[in-house]
């Protein structure tokens, strides 16, 4: 909210300068966000009196003045406005002078005559609306001051929060002022003069729907001639940030931004039968607003009809048929009180939202339905004259009382770890305008409203019973005294100390097994990235990563299962509307816009998120994806560039599962194709106690990286879902005792089918190795002569070993006899000796 | 044949050997040498050889010089190696010298994401005053992100959430880390201390200070008898950790969730507390929101308001790191440009 700090000081003295007075409402919870001064952008405009006024003798709309600004030759200035006469004192921007919206006025010839300077209206300067004559000061205007003196202000911007609908007006937040300052606040004084007929001949109101409108205060105002208000309101709503339109409307306007009281005029005679009926649309009604727009009515929409039709969408704007124009002179004021909700609602039904709505959401005391009618049928007399009529239409005249609010100091105290006797706390609470009487033992106290309330007995701790001003609707519960309490007496006497309470159990962190890969992968030379989980529809389909379900190889505990995409049903840009389902297609745009800044050696990854719907239900689950492009190795002066391959890709997951003590994983090929290159490509799957490994790791298909627009040759990447990074496990590792036999190598070159896998053969080794064989390494893969074309062979080192001997020559003989038996009948392999 | 023919003939041999060997420039020819003078059939042994034509008398004289001679010889001879084998190693070092100022062979050394990092710096500093890590989903109801938070359907409030909603009836994405309080209380009880880092999602247009993903991590505490002062002794421990002593200070707030609400700042972080554009000349940066959890959410949360009451934090990564790196623009963090992670070594 705009706080124009002159019209502030009409309500309440302030002795502070404008930093020190956002200060003090920042700390008292009302923030300024921003302090604005009005009329720093003019310059070198001074009040002037005209002296002459002539025609311009070579145009008929131009005149020709002269003007004195207080010291030197008069200046001879043309003017096109029509409202000037001699004797006038007027703004005049003087050659140099510089007016809002960087307009600079400079010494001009108009028609053959020079101009020296500019006489000002008030839309020229931003101060009035008009922007047809030139603005006329007070005859008494001081010759030659800087206009900036006379009309600068100072703009506080208040971030009024939102359960502070009484604070989102001037009184409302000059109160704020003196509970800062104990200074006293100065109602403006609201008395009307009611020399016409009973309002009743002119107004009646049927209110339909009373649960949402509470109240309805109506006045009539007859004779009323309409115009521009005068220039100092316009000035103070211009400061404020509303545009002035009449006098009637900018007083309506006005008594919003006093009291914070929205109210709505229309033009009387358009009311049929002077009868105003509160009810909600019928199907079908239409209704053509202010803002020129035809809208078709909701059933659940309240309205302000009259017996034709709707003549208002009730708190939120009224209709352009009812609107007050120039030639009105009934008025019929309408100031009601409206269920926050159902205005909410409607406001965001319709997009609609008006100063006046978000007023109304914020929820309105009763009493000000009373007072603002008066106000504003006050001010209307002011300025548009007329005749009112005697007393008020009302629909519920009585106002309820202060709410009593009983609470406890004590607890008021540990809640806020502070001691503040009770006094004080009385005398706090004073200054906001809460009164306090002494409380009684057994009192019932509000610890908790609406929608889950409780209420328990005071018992015999000492109570004081807080009685709340009608305008403080948030101060429901004894927490929210405490918070009065607080930041009246200012948040900065809050002691700090550690808390000396009980620690909680222990729980092993979910980022641990997080924090190791991250730690693991940056070591080996991969970069991290965090990426948006919301992505766009078209990832999926350009990539058609297959789900896990495709792969039985990847173990249950950590497969991810099929389901839909989740969809955002508001996205704000379809680039972004669904939830992924996984990670691989945000790490190929992460490689895009790098290849695109001349980045073609990529390493990422990223351990994140993916989502999707199952049996109805939502279902997230976390994810380690790696992508490698371009050199492993970059080229240095003592080294060549090595390109990253699969290999790398295998050996970061191997990596990671020694990191989390997993065995090896293993690796079935997955020849599918799209989006995987057709022989390059593995479903990766390990489960050893709660642990488990299983995903994807694969180079990626030509087409793939073509649907990326990627200049990269080969893109490898993986996506592997490991347990433990949802869900904190507790791991250990066990230590084998080392061997106290020493252990015994042999050496099998294996030569089989190109077809068969190394994962064959090594498993085979495994299964015919007996309980002796310890280990099994591949050390060497070959291909050609003396082999056939068909074959390859592979060269595995196994140990051998025994917990409570030394082997004997037999026994190791006899389990590579085994192994190779295995080998020849499984596998069909024979060995080269 | 005589002694004295036969020492002057030993002693002629010596002076020769030496002199050979003084000679000598490669150790390979001192094997040689010693074969030559001290060998089964060297000249030592060819000289003795006349001692059978000695006087039986005079043969243990002659013994003794031949022994002295050899000795003399062997010495020589391990002298010269040892001398030899200095300068020949001092050559293969010589011709081994690099220029030690080339730059070493790079390691290859990735970079973490400021994200999970500035998580990580701050789970660190709650977790040493015991706060406990948990994670709540992030596809959430709207009762935990809203109403069990005491945000009614229709509360004006909800207008500091915009939120983005998905297509599974009564689910969001949620659009703060505080639904997690909620679940914290329900699945344990006090005392708690409570850590909730996560990704949290809103319907707002993406500029330099704004996005529609982004992270906060949402702190809890409730026992009996938590209250404000302990939850600012907390801050400043925090702030300090993170930020190097520096003033701070509450100020109040509003969340619908905590009663009291106030805002943390900190004395700015650029200027020192002076005033600059950073802190638009206020002197203070707020790095966060907290207060004492409502009685309505604890009771949500299956916990007695008039036996317990608790604390609550929560706040925005990004705006912690920006503080911390001087990041000039959020979108940098998820746009993931090398020039930009790679800063983070």
């Amino acid at each position: 909210m705009r706080v124009p700090l002159s019209w502030l000081r009409e309500y309440v003295d302030v002795q502070l300068s404008p930093e020190q007075l956002a200060e003090r409402l920042t700390l008292l919870g009302m923030e300024v966000k921003g302090l604005e001064r009005w009329g720093a952008d003019w310059r070198s405009v001074v009040v002037g009196e005209l002296l002459t006024v002539e025609k311009h003798p070579h145009a008929d709309r131009l005149h020709l003045t002269t003007v004195n600004v207080g010291s030197g030759e008069p200046l001879h200035i043309v003017c096109g406005a029509n409202n000037i006469a001699p004797g006038q004192r007027v703004p005049v921007a003087l050659p140099g002078a510089v007016l809002p919206g960087d307009r600079r006025i400079e010494r001009t010839e108009k028609m053959g005559i020079t101009s020296e300077g500019m006489l000002c209206s008030g839309d020229e300067l931003h101060i009035t609306s008009d922007a047809e004559g030139i603005l006329i000061l007070p005859p008494a205007t001081p010759l030659g001051l800087d206009l900036s003196e006379l009309y600068g202000d100072v703009v506080l911007d208040v971030d009024v929060k939102p359960n502070r609908g009484d604070a989102l007006c001037l009184l409302g937040l000059a109160r704020e002022v003196a509970a800062a300052t104990g200074a006293t606040i100065r109602w403006p004084e609201i008395k009307v003069e009611e020399t016409g007929g009973p309002v009743t001949a002119k107004l009646r109101v049927e209110i339909r729907e009373p649960e949402l409108c509470p109240r309805f205060v109506g006045r009539w105002v007859s004779q009323a001639k309409i115009g521009p208000s005068p220039d100092w309101v316009q000035m103070r709503l211009q400061a404020a940030g509303m545009r002035p339109v009449s006098n009637v409307v900018d007083a309506a306007n006005y008594v919003m931004l006093e009291l914070g009281k929205p109210t709505h005029t229309f033009n009387g005679a358009a009311v049929k039968d002077g009868i105003i009926i509160v009810r909600r649309a019928l199907a079908g009604e239409r209704l053509e607003t202010l803002d020129h727009v035809e809208r078709e009515l909701t059933p659940d929409t309240l309205i302000i009809a009259d017996p034709t039709g709707p003549i208002g969408i009730a708190g939120i704007m009224g209709g352009f048929d009812s609107e007050i124009t120039d030639s009105t002179t009934e008025i019929a004021i309408e100031s009601a009180v409206f269920d926050p909700v159902s205005i909410r609602r409607t406001g965001h039904r319709y997009a609609l939202r008006s100063e006046a709505s978000l007023r109304f959401e914020k929820g309105q005391e009763s009493r000000l339905a009373r007072i603002g009618a008066d106000r504003v049928a006050q001010l209307t007399l002011a300025w548009a004259g007329g005749v009112l009529c005697e007393g008020r239409v009302d629909s519920a005249p009585t106002e309820p009382a202060a709410a009593r609010l009983a609470f406890r100091p004590a607890r008021v105290n540990k809640l806020l770890g502070a001691d503040i006797s009770v006094d004080e706390q009385r005398s706090l609470l004073r200054r906001v305008g809460v009164e306090t009487e002494e409380g009684a033992s057994g009192m019932r106290v509000q610890v908790a409203a609406a929608p889950k309330p409780l209420v328990v007995d005071s018992g015999s701790e000492p109570t004081v019973v807080a009685v709340v001003p009608t305008w403080r609707r948030d101060l429901a519960i004894e927490a929210d005294l405490a918070e009065e309490i607080a930041r009246v007496r200012g948040y900065e006497t809050t002691a700090a100390h550690l808390p000396d309470t009980l620690m909680p159990a222990y729980r092993p962190t979910p980022l641990r097994v997080r924090e190791l890969i991250r730690q693991t992968l940056a070591g080996v030379g991969l970069s991290e990235v965090v990426t948006h989980a919301l992505v766009s529809p078209l990832d999926e389909a350009r990539l058609l990563w297959p789900d896990d379900a495709a792969a039985p190889a990847v173990p249950e505990s950590v497969a991810a299962p099929s389901g839909d995409d989740i969809v955002v049903t508001n996205p704000l840009s379809a680039q972004h509307s669904v939830l992924r389902r996984h990670l691989i297609a945000s790490l190929l745009d992460v490689l895009s816009l790098n290849e695109r800044q001349g980045r073609p050696d990529v390493a990422i990854f990223e351990i994140g998120k993916g989502y999707a719907r199952i049996d109805g239900r939502p279902r997230e689950w976390t994810r380690l994806a790696i992508l490698l492009t371009g050199a492993a190795e970059p080229a240095a002066w003592n080294r060549v560039a090595r390109p990253y391959d699969l290999d790398d890709a295998k050996g970061i997951v191997e990596l990671v599962c020694r990191r989390l003590g997993l065995s090896e994983p293993t690796y079935v090929p997955d020849p599918r194709g799209f989006p995987f290159h057709p022989g390059r490509a593995l479903v990766v799957g390990q489960e050893s106690g709660s642990e488990a490994v299983g995903g994807r790791v694969a180079e990626l298909h030509p087409d793939a990286v073509a649907a990326w627009d990627l200049r990269a040759q080969r893109v490898i990447v993986a996506e592997v879902a490991i347990g433990g990074l949802d869900v904190a496990a507790p791991t250990r590792m066990h230590v084998e005792p080392i061997p106290r036999f020493p252990e015994v190598e042999r050496d099998l070159a294996v030569i089989v089918a190109e077809s068969r896998t190394a994962a064959e053969v090594h498993s085979t080794i495994e299964r015919h190795g007996g309980v002796l064989l310890r280990r099994v390494r591949l050390f060497d893969l070959y291909r050609g002569t003396p082999l056939a074309a068909t074959e390859k062979s592979l060269a595995y080192r196994l140990v051998l070993g025994a917990k409570d001997r030394t082997l004997t020559e037999a026994e190791v003989d006899a389990a590579i006899v085994a192994v190779r038996k295995g080998l020849e009948v499984d596998l069909d392999a024979h060995l080269r000796t | 044949m005589d002694f004295e023919s036969l020492s002057g003939d030993l002693h002629r041999l010596m002076d020769h050997a030496l002199a050979e060997i003084a000679e000598t420039a490669d150790p390979a020819a001192l094997d040689e040498l010693q074969i030559r003078y001290l060998g089964k059939k060297g000249d030592l042994t060819a000289v003795l050889r006349g001692i059978g034509a000695l006087p039986p008398e005079d043969r243990p004289r002659v013994g003794a010089v031949a022994n002295e001679i050899g000795e003399a010889v062997k010495a020589a001879l391990a002298e010269r190696g040892t001398e030899l084998r200095s300068v020949v190693q001092a050559q293969r070092l010589a011709a081994e010298k690099v220029d030690v100022t080339l730059p070493g062979r790079t390691v290859p050394r990735g970079t973490l994401h400021p994200i999970p990092e500035t998580i990580a710096a701050i789970a660190e500093v709650f977790g040493q005053f015991g706060f406990m890590v948990y994670e709540g989903p992030e596809i959430e109801d709207d009762l935990t992100n809203f109403q069990m938070l005491n945000i009614a359907p229709d509360h004006p409030a909800r207008d500091l959430w915009d939120t983005l909603y998905v297509d599974i009836p009564g689910h969001l994405l949620r659009t703060h880390t505080s639904p997690g309080q909620i679940r914290v209380m329900q699945s344990t009880r006090p005392p708690i201390r409570a850590l909730l880092p996560g990704r949290c999602f809103r319907y707002e247009a993406v500029d330099a200070s704004h996005g529609f993903e982004f992270f906060q991590v949402e702190g809890l505490m409730v026992d009996e008898g938590t209250s404000m002062a302990d939850l600012k002794g907390l801050l400043d421990e925090f702030a300090h950790a993170l930020f190097g002593p520096r003033k701070t200070r509450f100020r109040p707030g509003y969340y619908p969730f905590t009663e009291p609400s106030v805002a943390f700042d900190v004395e700015c972080v650029v200027c020192g507390g002076v005033g600059c554009p950073a802190c638009s000349k206020t002197g203070w940066m707020t790095i966060l929101g907290a207060g004492m959890v409502h009685p309505v959410v604890l009771q949500y949360g299956g916990i007695d308001p008039e036996r317990y009451q608790g604390f609550a934090f929560g706040m925005g990564v990004e705006r912690i790191s920006n503080l911390r790196h001087a990041v000039p623009d959020l979108r940098y963090y998820l746009e993931n440009d090398l020039r930009f992670l790679e800063q983070f070594r």
